[in-house]
């Protein structure tokens, strides 16, 4: 396979969302219209010069596109359902970006947009069946692993908790998070857990949203008068699935050669990133994927969270945004929405969250399945 | 006598659970779930795929009580993790009342009754707690 770099440079330039927040009565349409507009005026472009447009959603309806996008105007641009759980946007900003890098089109929008109305496993209809079925759900999935982990590493409850009091001071400030109030460890860790060592405040809010991004080619940002000191490069795009390990979890396991792929193929290493977004569900899932990326040593990362290296100012700031579990995770916004946060960074336009001198940054999303999906940015020039 | 609504994953018949795997003659991959269709390790097909019949014993991965579910299961439960002597890890339901099992220990099944079927039958289902030295 031949790498995103080996093809034209793709930049980010223009972001835009809906706050994420509790199911409403407001249509998708509304959510998903209202991120795009941000995104085009962000851009300083009009909806006419949008060439093709990829959606990523998961648990709203079948065929979504076009009876969004039509309240723009009906240029007659192929669109087209991006679905790959949790990872459904970042799929969909990996199909804009590719098709942009590809020289296919110069201006691709990747949407995502949801609601929490269905959702539906692959696994009764492929007739497999387990001894627990739905008395495992993804909660108690993490709660093992938290088990495990919290064995293997000596790690406390304490230290999980820190992960959500990190991510929901860092959403306070972040007007488009679904949760904005900061908590203390006393108050994450208050009764009662959900599964395992897993309280509320340590599991991520699903609701609804929508974030858009607006990807371009040189060529596009010249013709089109963009400003080119906020574009944001994409560096890599890496996708990798679940393969058969012994024993490691496969999360993880997928996280670490997904990662390093695409580090690889960004010419970047795990210590000149600046910023992180990644999928912290749940708390525990933030240890054990900053490990599985490089950022702090093996059993290290409750330390090093302790230790405020993944605060905004911090080594690298992980979960700027709030993260899942503050900005919350309406499914196809998600991956979209982390695009939206890095590029903001490496503009330098994060106002209360700022992380100084950010120039390089990484998103993170994993979806059952299992899939994983990798972008790396860097601030053009 | 003994039955189950999941017979395609445990067999009934002796007095201790056995699990249903399937060994691939290819690779040696034993699976469960059992694998239908084709190996997820090496692609062999179904024809590589030997049913086998494995104890329901190991050691403990992982476990989680269940304090909060929406289902029909009554809270608290505890789903456990266990590393099965011939191999895979299987998630499955940890004993009632089986608490002071830690990471690390031997862990064996027995049948847990939930139910009975239309024939009088008691149905059952393996559940994991500390092995009996």
């Amino acid at each position: 396979m031949r790498p995103l770099s080996s093809l034209r440079p793709v930049h980010v330039v223009g972001v835009g969302l809906h706050p994420y927040q509790r199911p409403s009565s407001t249509p998708y349409t509304a959510l998903g219209v209202h991120a795009i507009r941000a995104a085009l005026r962000d851009a300083e472009i009009a909806w006419s010069e949008v060439e093709s447009a990829y959606t990523g959603t998961a648990s709203t309806a079948m065929a979504l596109s076009r009876l969004m996008y039509r309240h723009l105007g009906s240029t007659g641009i192929p669109m087209v359902q991006v679905e790959n759980a949790s990872a459904s946007g970042s799929s969909a900003l990996r199909q804009a970006a590719f098709e942009v890098a590809a020289g296919l089109s110069d201006v691709s929008i990747a949407v995502g947009v949801d609601k929490p109305l269905t959702f539906s496993l692959p696994q009764a209809a492929a007739g497999v069946h387990d001894l627990v079925g739905s008395r495992a759900a993804a909660v108690t999935h993490f709660a093992l692993l938290a088990d495990r982990y919290l064995h293997e590493t000596g790690t406390t409850p304490e230290h999980l908790a820190a992960v959500a009091v990190k991510n929901h001071r860092n959403g306070a400030l972040n007007p488009y998070a679904q949760r904005r109030t900061p908590c203390s460890i006393e108050e994450v860790l208050e009764p009662p857990r959900i599964s395992g060592v897993l309280t509320r405040l340590q599991c991520t809010p699903v609701g609804e949203g929508a974030a858009a991004v607006v990807v371009a080619s040189d060529d596009a940002i010249e013709r089109l008068g963009i400003d080119r000191a906020r574009a944001v490069t994409i560096c890599s795009s890496a996708s990798r699935s679940e393969q058969v390990y012994d024993g490691e979890n496969f999360d993880v396991a997928l996280t670490r050669a997904t990662v390093a792929q695409a580090l690889y193929e960004a010419g970047v290493e795990p210590g000149e990133l600046d910023v992180v977004e990644l999928h912290d569900a749940f708390t525990i899932e933030e240890l054990l994927y900053v490990e599985a990326m490089g950022l702090c040593e093996p059993g290290g990362a409750a330390e090093a969270v302790a230790a405020g290296r993944f605060d905004i100012g911090g080594q690298v700031a992980v979960s700027a945004s709030g993260g899942l579990l503050s900005m919350g995770h309406p499914i196809g916004p998600t991956g979209i929405g982390q695009i939206c946060e890095i590029t903001t960074q490496l503009r330098g336009e994060g106002g209360a969250r700022q992380h100084p001198r950010a120039r390089t940054g990484l998103a993170h999303m994993v979806g059952v399945g299992a899939v994983c999906v990798v972008h790396v940015l860097r601030r053009a020039g | 006598m003994r039955a189950t609504t999941r017979a395609e994953l445990v067999d009934v018949e002796p007095e201790e659970p056995f699990l249903r795997v399937t060994r691939c003659r290819a690779c040696g991959r034993v699976a469960f779930p059992p694998m239908t269709i084709g190996c997820d390790a090496c692609g062999a097909g179904e024809e590589e795929l030997a049913p086998v019949t494995v104890r329901a014993a190991g050691v403990l991965h992982a476990s989680a009580t269940v304090h909060r579910h929406h289902g029909e299961q009554a809270v608290p439960f505890t789903i456990v993790e266990v590393r099965l002597d011939a191999g895979p890890i299987v998630r499955a339901m940890g004993a009632p009342g089986g608490g002071g099992v830690r990471v690390g220990d031997r862990v064996a099944a027995r049948w847990q009754v939930t139910g009975a079927d239309g024939d009088g039958n008691e149905l059952v289902e393996p559940v994991f707690e500390k092995e009996s030295p």
